[in-house]
């Protein structure tokens, strides 16, 4: 089963995306600010993290950067995750190091979609 | 709009005017995603517990969470 690891300051989002993706077969780790999802993207070993990119402690360009700079996580994929919805806001996230970019409100196919771009379809 | 140059043509005045600040537009879709999220769960358990009864609800949410959605995206640009 596919562990993602959900970096995500809003607890409704986190709560809401979680369900749906453990309803579709997913194992889901949780870490509330970047701080943590530095500290899980280390110990849980997510094959995908979802960045949420405004988070306190920590922003999520910057863990993104950190995870793309270390040895141990530099090849997990990281997909951001923003309610700002300009280019340059995407532009912003990859250039970071994130390997995809998607918006809020979620479109759960859509974001399925890409996650399974990076790490494969569920079987 | 006071603060605009009194001779800047009507299209850009109008177009201006249906900017939203940033930090509005982020905070806007923060709860409908609320909204949408949670009203798509509730029609896939619903599904899976067999109960359509109150199926047609959950749909009325997620449909009118969305039109907002399509209204924000087709009227409004963030500044």
């Amino acid at each position: 089963m596919p562990k993602i690891l959900l970096v995500e300051d809003n607890e409704m989002n986190r709560d809401m995306l979680s369900r749906r993706l453990i309803r579709r077969g997913y194992e889901v780790a949780i870490a509330i600010d970047g701080q943590q999802g530095l500290a899980m993207a280390q110990s849980e070993s997510p094959d995908l993290i979802l960045m949420d990119m405004s988070l306190p402690l920590i922003d999520g360009w910057e863990a993104t950067r950190t995870l793309k700079g270390a040895i141990e996580t530099k090849d997990i994929p990281v997909i951001a995750l923003t309610a700002h919805a300009m280019s340059t806001d995407r532009d912003k996230a990859m250039e970071a190091g994130c390997d995809d970019y998607d918006t809020k409100p979620i479109e759960l196919p859509r974001l399925l979609g890409k996650i399974e771009a990076l790490i494969g379809k569920l079987a | 709009m006071s603060e605009l140059p009194p001779d800047l043509p009507e299209e850009i005045v109008e177009r201006v005017q249906h900017m939203l600040p940033r930090d509005l537009l982020h905070d806007l879709r923060t709860p409908l995603g609320h909204i949408l999220g949670y009203s798509e769960l509730m029609i896939e358990q619903m599904k899976d517990a067999g109960n359509e009864e109150y199926i047609v609800y959950a749909e009325k949410i997620r449909k009118a969470g969305r039109e907002l959605v399509d209204m924000m995206k087709a009227n409004f640009q963030s500044k």
